[in-house]
């Protein structure tokens, strides 16, 4: 029993490792692109600079910026001074000579820049990656087990990101937000349903089409599954509508943002509501930006809250008030419901905030947590995301169950883009 | 046919369901990763001494 405890865990590890090496690759990828983009602004600045000024800075007066920054910065740490200086990048010496001499600025540079303007940042790169590497050459099944482990490594960081935020904060967009899920998450809910009956579709598989499409894409159909009795083909029609749409969107949104001038909490919003699955939500999210992932991440959080509600819904709907349906008419354990249901990880992220309420953190601990230790959790979490979009399983979406799923979900995707463009920016600010 | 659904449904689950006992070890490890960071074992330098 304990071998077979070990090897259960075991069969883990490969995958695991995959996923944090394409991971720490990314991540690589990210920085060196960053860095090089600040790179180019900097060249950009001292060349202007130079312009203006005909005589150039030697290497050793240019660096002394570096020094004031840290004189500034300990009389910022003294009270003294009230703003935090900003700090400035400094070029090593042979590139800045080098820049100074030939007055032309190295390629990697523009490069890095233009990566970035194509947002392929480290989120893109395992995304793209990932599904490139699982629908080619494809993955040895050593590595399966683990790179499903890996997907749910997202949640520490949306966990750790909630020491970026205060009540204020949370009740700001958290009033907004909980409207849109409860107008949209809700509208969709019915709106399969009563398509659903109209299309004389089975109770079983509308129960997890609703749940799935309106709320929190696979984790909602899993719960609501064996309450609605949904059959196999069910469920599987549902998952593979789901996961497609949860994939176009996550790859499209992004650059239909762009397109449409959305902000970043605009943005955050609009995938917030439309894309069904936390982890490809929160991919979106990132892609775009790190404003896009603080409103975002409140909305899916209000979201996955409601997980039970629905669960409460579809007994009500399919069970209680359905006169051919086994068990009508029994009455509803709603608080049962809400306990076994709700997810646990959400307390985590409340705690968060309540610590950083107190004054717990300070800006250095919310840039480690919510910056740096959760780029980390997310570029392991999507790798396993990549490799894990396998279109065979996106194939499986089927019947009438895509063309209701599919039909629900772009209307509720369009009309929340509306609504949250007109709301504006302001709305969905966190900070 | 029933059995490849039934083998998709298994895997589905397994790869997306929120279940309580993941959510307990995202629980743990943000909790460990708190403290760490609380303790001043992971600083500001700790991620970018990861890169080159």
């Amino acid at each position: 029993m304990a071998t077979m405890e070990k090897e259960g865990l075991l069969k883990y590890i490969p995958g695991l490792l995959l996923c944090m090496i394409l991971g720490w690759l990314a991540l690589q990828w990210d920085e060196s692109i960053h860095g090089w983009q600040k790179d180019l602004q900097e060249c950009q600045k001292i060349l202007k600079a130079d312009a203006d000024r005909k005589t150039p800075l030697p290497f050793d007066e240019y660096k002394l910026k570096g020094e004031k920054y840290q004189e500034q910065m300990a009389l910022y740490r003294q009270n003294i001074l009230k703003e935090e200086p900003k700090k400035p990048h400094i070029l090593k010496k042979d590139v800045y000579e080098s820049l100074i001499a030939t007055k032309e600025i190295p390629f990697k540079y523009k490069f890095g820049n233009k990566m970035l303007e194509f947002q392929l940042t480290y989120v893109a790169i395992l995304l793209l990656g990932g599904m490139l590497i699982r629908n080619t050459i494809g993955i040895a099944d050593v590595f399966k087990p683990g790179t499903v482990m890996a997907r749910p490594i997202i949640k520490p960081g949306i966990v750790l990101l909630g020491g970026y935020y205060v009540w204020s904060n949370l009740l700001k967009v958290g009033v907004p937000a909980l409207l849109l899920v409860v107008i949209f998450i809700f509208g969709t809910v019915v709106l399969v349903s009563i398509i659903g009956r109209k299309m004389k579709q089975d109770d079983g598989l509308l129960g997890v089409m609703a749940a799935g499409v309106g709320v929190c894409g696979v984790s909602a159909a899993v719960a609501v599954a064996p309450i609605v009795k949904s059959k196999p083909r069910d469920f599987f029609y549902a998952v593979g509508t789901i996961l497609l749409f949860g994939t176009v969107g996550l790859f499209t949104f992004p650059y239909i943002g762009k397109a449409l001038g959305m902000s970043e909490p605009v943005f955050g919003a609009w995938v917030g509501t439309s894309i069904l699955n936390t982890a490809q939500l929160v991919a979106a999210a990132s892609w775009y930006g790190h404003d896009a992932l603080l409103t975002a991440n409140i909305i899916n959080i209000v979201r996955v809250g409601f997980i039970p509600i629905v669960v409460i819904y579809c007994i009500w709907f399919y069970i209680v008030r359905n006169p051919t349906a086994e068990g009508r008419g029994e009455k509803i354990n709603s608080l049962q419901i809400i306990i076994d249901k709700f997810p646990l990880f959400i307390l985590g992220f409340f705690a968060m905030v309540t610590l950083n309420e107190f004054g717990v953190f300070t800006k250095d601990h919310q840039y480690i947590f919510g910056k740096q230790l959760l780029k980390i959790f997310f570029a392991i979490g999507f790798a396993g995301v990549g490799l894990n979009i396998a279109f065979d399983d996106l194939r499986k979406a089927g019947g009438k169950a895509f063309v209701i799923g599919f039909f629900a979900a772009s209307l509720k995707a369009i009309l929340s883009a509306i609504v949250v463009m007109l709301l504006g920016t302001d709305v969905f600010r966190v900070k | 046919m029933e059995e490849g659904t039934r083998e998709f449904e298994e895997k589905a689950k397994k790869v997306f369901s929120a279940e309580r006992k993941e959510d307990i070890w995202v629980l743990i490890i943000s909790a460990i990763a708190v403290i760490l960071g609380l303790a001043g074992i992971i600083t500001k330098n700790t991620y970018p001494s990861l890169f080159f």
